[in-house]
């Protein structure tokens, strides 16, 4: 049973000054008048700006009337003229509600409201004296994520009550006083202010106030008094001293889906963008930024006419396209391509726009940052980088700067603000002093960075916050304080003090969230076969003398848009789910078509080296399956860039391998398989090596019930509970060939089956391993572990850009809470000599403790997707044990040809030189026609490669030419881009 | 009916909950109550009730058909927020 604490004594002075506040809130508004003859019609969006309709027509709306339906959007219209007694006043529409509505008079954008906002001044925009045509639009927000606006909270659900529409008129002295108060409650209120000024705010607020008269008549009198007084003994007053200084910058981060699905972000994005723009009319000091190009798409496409306002807002300096992606992506599991392609779209898009780039990554809300990105940034045209989860979210260690120096794995440094305070704020003294209590970097003595606005459809910035600044800025107990642009903050503080800031060398890993990295199984899964897909699509359409780019381009966009940070790591609704789905597999479907426009005759590699390797080739005549497809096991050895013809040639021979006395005997191995198709003993046939040193290749399901963010987050304490299984159909030999042979057997788990098929091959070290799950459990997190017999302190993780290295061990409070770690294509554990690698082709989460690795297979959350991850799910991976060392056993190479498969193609006309041995990330066509390729160094050397031609070496971007040769300096990690002029022609 | 009834909750009840964050289930239907159990943001929704009677009417309309809607809200081990 909840219980009321009861406190049974005076009200003291404080509480009696907040409840004369409230009663002074009640006297807002001089005048106001119902608007009562609304009608409404209940809606469903079902595209970027199209409705379903419940109804054919109108029904009245009244005071009282619920109004708005599960996932609802309403229309709401009404004719109406302004009394006659205040059509000379300041006249606004006042509408409190829990939806966000934006609202058209005479066909023209007035503005909007919210749970944040109730007025809309409307009296700048349409003539008092003539019948308004009133039209709203809403799109009810059930689940504000302004959580901390406790008044939001209380309010929310589908349907609502409709609290009336009214004309009001705002008495200026009282809204005036009422800023005051709330200003200054706020600081007495804080532990972030001197106790000495805070006492004194006790005081001082209770005098005032006590010049407010409450008259039983419900009237309020002395209002002017009381502001003569604060005004005179607070704001003059400068005895008390703060400290510091905090740069404000105006910013609403929306998540493009989340809790809404992507097409209610284009209505989102234009009742955010025309609330700013109407406060910009109102108080010409406010300074927004807005990220996501994207967005700004949208807004072009569908809203025109505040399109073109937003530009003279830009013109004018108010409004600040920010952030160089195109849209917020996640920057864990994208490719390195993928974040290029973010920041090669976004720039483009804000300079056919706006005829400007931006030199800012600004990612809010990213759950932790690559440490391939400070190149790609910087490649980009990109000198600034803004995140602020890991001052905010981490759950174990604080991390140590705000203002630092980023160097990236090749040595690319970008200036970096991780803001001490989250990015929605509300422009209260105590967020305020809070941001620059937290502020590292103090002894820079330049400002920090506080974001302040509602995010998500709360629509940024509002009127209460500008009414706060103006007040914070008199009183001398604040740090200084001034409204500034991103980029002006930016340039102006980081630029000037560069030489002063830290260093951080390394990735900016997010202690939280570890979890999606798994979480929707099939996004990633899918993700990462469309990255490959994309390269092959645009290589074989330049190699085929095709020009479809532009198709590609928008594919590319919509791709790009699926790697949204609330999107690809799966914490979302499950429509969200579905919309990413159909999205991906339309890609999917697009990209075959163009791939196989290119002839269908011959297999082709891709790959700028020779695939040396046993793989899976497709063929539908194929005598075996994996992954739902007919193929067989082959190595091509098909060389660079070239194509051919390719025969299963494989037998009924399959006396390569041997199995007697529990053992399997292959070419390279002798195993001992358990009965649920983990490995107890895998001996190296050469020289006797053992590779397993514990459970190895051991399915391991653990209790994962996170308590809060259960779509993000594994604990750290994950493995204290673990789940039992049985076996229901013990490990056998099913198929062998010439060339491979699997072994399966079927487990059988509280709710789910899981099929496990383990391959083994006559010429190649790898042991594939498919999983076939029909996955029903709830809150469990399915590993496959691997305790190798390595000694090793740093385990290397491919980030498809370079690799990076992770400690195995946890001596300290850094590497412990990196328990759970992104990688890509391959992860690998070496000694000299010798070593161990998982590759994979759609996993991406990973622990490394002393010589486990532990892969993550599946999750089960139930927030905000209810079956999240239920149903089917087939995947592979290859267990590469290697009997040379890390550097010399090419790894990449053999993840990349796990992941990039053979396309049947023909009529290619190879143009390009090999450029081994860097990799081959994309060549496309650039938007002049020519052929540009890009190059990654992956294995951590340096070199030259020498050219049969010379090339244009470019920036990312495509437009900035850095040096023409015929000879590739690289370095470790490096990514380079460049073009071939006339490629074909040469050819 | 009963049938008709699931199918209404299913492809068109359903989808607009889920929209929201919500989830409903259909339990039931003994010719007068109709039995859902909610889960996701409806198992904690303050104003469940309304939306129940959005259910009604909505039942109403496309069967011409009076039913009391029955809610069981299922609340997932997590903390409530």
């Amino acid at each position: 049973m909840a219980h009321i604490k009861v406190q049974r004594r005076s009200m003291r002075p404080e509480e009696w000054t907040d409840l004369r506040f409230n009663w002074l809130k009640r006297h807002i508004y001089s005048y106001q008048s119902e608007i009562d003859c609304l009608e409404i019609r209940d809606a469903r969006q079902t595209g970027e700006n199209s409705y379903e309709f419940y109804s054919d027509s109108y029904r009245p709306l009244h005071r009282g009337d619920m109004y708005f339906t599960p996932d609802g959007t309403a229309f709401i219209r009404g004719r109406v003229s302004v009394p006659h007694e205040i059509r000379d006043k300041k006249v606004c529409l006042k509408l409190k509600t829990a939806a966000e509505i934006t609202v058209k008079i005479n066909g023209k954008y007035v503005g909007g409201v919210d749970p944040n906002r109730e007025k809309i001044n409307i009296y700048p925009y349409v003539s008092l004296d003539e019948p308004l045509e009133i039209e709203m639009v809403g799109y009810n927000r059930s689940k504000p994520d302004d959580e901390r606006n406790p008044e939001s909270l209380s309010v929310r659900g589908c349907r609502q009550i409709f609290e009336g529409c009214y004309f009001v008129v705002v008495d200026e002295q009282i809204q005036s006083l009422v800023y005051d108060f709330e200003t200054l409650i706020n600081i007495r209120d804080s532990e972030d202010f001197d106790e000495d000024y805070r006492h004194f705010l006790t005081k001082e607020l209770n005098s005032a106030m006590n010049l407010v008269s409450f008259d039983d008549d419900g009237s309020v009198s002395g209002a002017e008094e009381a502001g003569k007084y604060i005004e005179k003994n607070i704001y003059e007053n400068k005895t008390y001293k703060g400290s510091g200084k905090v740069a404000l910058v105006g910013h609403s981060h929306l998540d493009i889906a989340y809790y809404w699905r992507r097409i209610h972000a284009v209505q989102k994005n234009m009742r955010t963008v025309l609330i700013q723009l109407r406060l910009m009319d109102e108080y010409p000091e406010l300074k927004y930024t807005h990220t996501q190009p994207y967005l700004y798409e949208t807004l072009e496409k569908y809203y025109p006419e505040i399109f073109e306002e937003l530009k003279e807002k830009i013109k004018s300096g108010n409004f600040e396209p920010v952030g160089a992606m195109y849209v917020e992506p996640d920057c864990n599991i994208p490719s390195a391509e993928s974040l290029i392609r973010q920041c090669y779209y976004g720039q483009k898009t804000y300079k056919r726009m706006f005829g400007f780039r931006v030199n800012s990554a600004w990612l809010p809300d990213v759950f932790g940052n690559s440490w391939i990105l400070p190149q790609i940034l910087k490649k980009s045209g990109v000198d600034y980088f803004v995140s602020n989860k890991m001052s905010t979210w981490n759950d174990t260690n604080r991390f140590p700067h705000n203002s630092f120096i980023w160097r990236g794995i090749d040595g690319s440094e970008v200036i970096a603000s991780v803001p001490p305070t989250h990015f929605i704020t509300w422009n209260e003294p105590s967020q305020i002093a809070d941001n620059w209590n937290a502020f590292e970097d103090k002894d820079t003595g330049e400002e920090t960075l506080n974001m302040f606005g509602y995010g998500d459809g709360g629509s940024g910035c509002t009127e209460e916050m500008l009414e706060l600044y103006k007040r914070e800025k008199r009183l001398s107990v604040m740090p200084e304080i001034n409204i500034e642009g991103g980029k002006e903050y930016l340039e102006k503080n980081l630029e000037a003090t560069k030489d002063k800031l830290e260093t951080w060398d390394g990735e900016l890993y997010l202690e939280m969230h570890r979890g999606t990295f798994t979480t929707k199984s099939l996004l990633k899964k899918l993700n990462r076969k469309l990255e490959y897909k994309f390269r092959n699509a645009e290589l074989l359409s330049v190699l085929s003398g095709q020009d479809n780019q532009s198709e590609i381009d928008s594919l590319y966009k919509l791709f790009l848009i699926n790697q949204f940070h609330d999107i690809l790591p799966g914490s979302h609704i499950r429509p969200v789910f579905e919309d990413a789905v159909k999205d991906l597999e339309k890609i999917d479907s697009s990209l075959d078509k163009i791939i196989s426009s290119t002839g269908d005759e011959n297999y082709f590699n891709t790959l700028n080296f020779s695939r040396d390797e046993v793989e899976f080739v497709e063929d539908e005549n194929g005598n075996t399956e994996r992954l739902g497809k007919n193929g067989f096991f082959t190595s091509t050895g098909l060389a660079s860039l070239t194509g051919g013809k390719i025969e299963n040639r494989n037998t009924d021979d399959y006396y390569w391998f041997s199995t007697s006395g529990g053992k399997v005997k292959t070419p390279y191995y002798e195993i001992i398989f358990s009965p649920d198709g983990s490995i107890t003993s895998l001996t190296e046939i050469s020289d006797g090596r053992q590779w397993a040193d514990g459970e190895f290749n051991k399915i391991k399901l653990f209790d994962d019930r996170p308590g809060n963010y259960d779509a993000w987050d594994i604990l750290p304490n994950y493995r204290d509970k673990e789940f039992s299984y049985d076996v229901k159909e013990k490990l056998s030999l099913k198929f062998a060939d010439s060339e491979s042979a699997e072994f399966s057997c079927v487990l059988k788990l509280k709710n789910s089956e899981w099929k496990r098929t383990v391959r083994i091959f006559r010429r190649s070290r790898g042991i594939e391993v498919e999983e076939n799950v029909d996955w029903h459990e709830k809150h469990v997190l399915a590993k496959s572990e691997f305790n190798v017999n390595i000694l090793a302190r740093k385990a290397r993780a491919d980030l498809t850009a370079g690799f990076t290295e992770r400690d195995t061990s946890s001596n300290t409070s850094w590497q412990k809470a990196r328990f759970e770690t992104c990688f890509h294509n391959w992860a690998d554990i070496s000694e000299t000599g010798a070593g161990l690698a998982i590759i994979t082709e759609s996993k991406y989460g990973i622990g490394f403790d002393k010589n486990r690795m532990s892969l993550s297979l599946l999750r089960s959350t139930e927030r905000p997707d209810v079956i999240s991850d239920m149903g089917k799910h087939d995947f592979c991976y290859l267990i590469y044990p290697h009997d040379k060392g890390f550097d010399e056993s090419e790894i990449n190479k053999k993840a990349l040809i796990y992941n990039v498969p053979l396309v049947k193609t023909d009529a290619v006309n190879n143009i390009l030189p090999s450029f081994s041995p860097l990799y081959i990330q994309c060549v496309k066509r650039s938007d002049d026609g020519s052929v540009v390729v890009r190059l990654s160094e992956q294995d951590g050397r340096r070199g030259k490669v020498k050219l049969d031609r010379h090339v244009r070496i470019l920036n990312m971007l495509e437009d900035d030419m850095k040096a023409e040769t015929d000879e590739i300096d690289y370095s470790p990690s490096e990514i380079i881009t460049l073009s071939l002029p006339n490629p074909e022609k040469r050819a | 009916m009963e049938e008709k009834i699931k199918e209404y909750v299913v492809n068109f009840i359903a989808p607009r909950l889920e929209g929201d964050g919500g989830w409903v289930e259909f339990k039931g239907f003994d010719g007068r109550i109709l039995s859902l159990r909610f889960r996701g943001e409806c198992s904690k929704c303050l104003i469940l009730s309304r939306c129940a009677d959005w259910i009604r009417e909505m039942i109403k309309k496309e069967f011409d058909l009076d039913v009391k809607v029955d809610c069981e809200r299922k609340r997932p081990y997590f903390q409530d927020v």
